[in-house]
């Protein structure tokens, strides 16, 4: 092989001839490859880096308005919670304000019910006491009439009464 | 492969051994490229062959941007990628196929040639001084790859410009050469004493092919890693 270089010198035909050839045939291994593999594999390369870029980008974007939103409903979260809370408090304040109103007026209703029983018992207890009165001089003047078959004034009679019942009360 | 058939054309002689060599090299680098892009998609799946056609841009970029990481290193992107399939397609198909007819070989590895790696160490050579020219302008590129360090060293630099050149060239026709001479060998140890020869033979070829396989893979791996750093030493 060794030959072939001294040869170059010699006859340079053949190695001319040689490297025309592979230099030729490399020039147009590289025009085909241009065209049909390394061009469109670097687009299609350079497409997936450019997209994914633009998708690490838009990523960003996405988290960082998730974050952002997170943020506002949480602070819409406190706020209504805060406005539960205060309506609650409102709420029970009232509800006790009224049930101290509803006990009073119970307690005046049922008051007044009392006093207005005691003063009906004590009428009809009076009436009662007075019926009886009239009721009890008459009985016994009549069972006095009958036992006694004796005609007594009536005047005196419900004086001798009365003051029986005088005695009575006293009892 | 001492004898080769040869032809001409127009005054030129052409080596039959080298032509087919260099056009099934050609040919399968294409139809590998070919066959690997079609269908391409955003994102391909798992084991598909566009994946393995981009590990390979990826494998020669990554050289490239070993030892320019800028403007000059993407423009030669694209021809350390060309380069790298050539010689490392060139470098294997020697090691599967050698053909001879009547003691003319007709098929082998076109890396086992010296005039094919020359030629390729002159295109890698020419483009690296073209673009020193190129980016530096000639003054300043023939300042800082002739004279420097010191005015008196170009005769030194001259030699160095010299050998760089034929050193690329040697260092991967003497490798791919070697191993076919060795497998050569190997195949008249095969014939020359029947079966008791050609079984042991046999096992020697497998494992001096799986060699050579590494070997042509390192050669065109070495060939574009000197290209890009002879680029980079004359474009800065």
């Amino acid at each position: 092989m060794f030959n072939q270089i001294v040869l170059a010198g010699a006859s340079e035909g053949l190695a001319l001839g040689n490297m025309l050839f592979v230099l030729v045939a490399f020039l147009v291994l590289m025009l085909l490859l241009k065209k049909y593999a390394w061009g469109p594999v670097v687009k299609m390369m350079e497409k997936r880096a450019e997209k994914v870029a633009h998708d690490l980008d838009t990523a960003q974007d996405a988290r960082e308005e998730a974050e952002k939103m997170a943020a506002q409903r949480a602070e819409q979260l406190q706020s209504a919670r805060s406005e539960a809370n205060g309506i609650v408090a409102d709420a029970k304040e009232a509800a006790n304000q009224q049930r101290d109103k509803i006990v009073e007026d119970a307690q005046k209703d049922a008051q007044a019910a009392k006093d207005q029983a005691g003063a009906q018992i004590a009428q009809e207890r009076s009436e009662a006491m007075a019926d009886i009165k009239s009721d009890v001089a008459e009985l016994s003047v009549t069972i006095a009439q009958k036992i006694i078959q004796k005609e007594l004034k009536l005047d005196d009679q419900k004086a001798l009464i009365d003051a029986y019942i005088e005695g009575l009360g006293k009892k | 492969m001492e004898k080769t058939a040869t032809f001409s054309i127009a005054g030129l002689t052409f080596d039959w051994n080298v032509v087919i060599s260099t056009l099934v090299v050609v040919a399968v680098v294409f139809l590998l490229a070919l066959w690997t892009s079609r269908k391409l998609v955003l994102k391909p799946a798992g084991k598909s062959k566009q994946n393995m056609l981009e590990w390979v841009i990826d494998f020669t970029n990554n050289i490239v941007d070993g030892s320019l990481p800028n403007k000059t290193g993407n423009g030669l992107k694209f021809f350390i990628f060309s380069l790298f399939l050539f010689i490392f397609v060139g470098n294997q198909l020697g090691v599967a196929f050698t053909v001879a007819v009547n003691g003319d070989t007709f098929l082998n590895s076109p890396t086992a040639n010296p005039l094919v790696t020359m030629t390729l160490a002159l295109i890698a050579i020419s483009i690296a001084h073209f673009l020193g020219v190129e980016k530096q302008g000639f003054k300043n590129y023939f300042k800082s790859v002739y004279l420097s360090p010191f005015s008196v060293l170009l005769p030194l630099n001259l030699i160095e410009q010299f050998t760089s050149f034929l050193t690329l060239g040697l260092r991967l026709f003497g490798n791919i050469f070697a191993g076919e001479m060795v497998l050569s060998l190997l195949w008249q140890l095969a014939q020359s004493a029947g079966v008791v020869s050609f079984v042991p033979a046999f096992v020697l070829t497998i494992i001096w092919q799986a060699f050579s396989l590494f070997i042509g893979a390192i050669q065109a791996f070495v060939f574009v890693t000197l290209t890009t750093v002879y680029v980079s030493e004359k474009t800065e």
